[in-house]
């Protein structure tokens, strides 16, 4: 497993941009911009890793806690099963 | 006086009548303790990401308030009992927000392209 990490991390390695969080005109981090953090959740719901979103350390503290508080009021799903229609 | 961002959920059934007497209790409770309300949003029926005591949908409503704790305090107390908000959370905010809130603003806006979430690679 490691050893495919290690291989995959060439190519994404000449990609690195900056924080989209930080800079001018970068958005505030809002638990109710479904928009924005719908962005750094994966097709299943889950928190996708800093080392992939190249956000700073300090910002993902900071998403993270406001994608849990989205979760809690229902803004963000924890789980997203296949179906993408409601039942 | 610190300010506060409360959101709540009421149940669907309630019509936006019963959600307005809500709202208005609450701020009452608010401006009774020497408090300001500086922002009331309804943001409607929303539909809820997953379902919560069997209810798909759920009037929102949010209260910006500077108000002192005891009162928020009060506020939370009575929704807990009161049956028919299914969640609420009060916030502590460093500063006043300035015009509308990200929903209200979104509804004007068009909802072109929105990004596509992150997609995990397919391990080659």
């Amino acid at each position: 497993m490691s050893a495919e990490e290690r291989t995959n991390s060439k190519p994404f390695f000449r990609r690195t941009k900056s924080c989209p969080f930080s800079g001018e005109n970068a958005p505030k981090i809002d638990w109710k911009d479904t928009k924005t953090l719908g962005r750094f959740i994966s097709e299943r719901g889950k928190m996708v890793p800093s080392r992939i979103t190249n956000v700073s350390q300090k910002k993902q503290r900071e998403l993270a806690k406001a994608i849990k508080r989205s979760r809690y009021m229902a803004m963000l799903p924890y789980v997203r099963t296949d179906g993408e229609s409601q039942r | 006086m610190p300010y506060y961002e409360t959101v709540f959920i009421v149940r669907q059934d309630m019509t936006e009548a019963q959600v307005k007497t809500l709202t208005d209790g609450y701020q009452k409770i608010i401006t009774d303790a020497g408090g300001k309300i500086n922002k009331v949003e309804n943001w409607g029926l929303r539909n809820l990401a997953y379902r919560i005591n069997k209810n798909r949908r759920g009037h929102y409503v949010l209260i910006e308030s500077e108000s002192p704790a005891p009162a928020i305090h009060e506020m939370e107390r009575t929704m807990r009992l009161n049956e028919d908000i299914l969640r609420f959370m009060s916030t502590r905010e460093d500063e006043l927000s300035t015009g509308p809130s990200i929903i209200m603003d979104k509804s004007s806006k068009d909802t072109d392209g929105d990004k596509k979430p992150y997609k995990k690679r397919e391990a080659a």
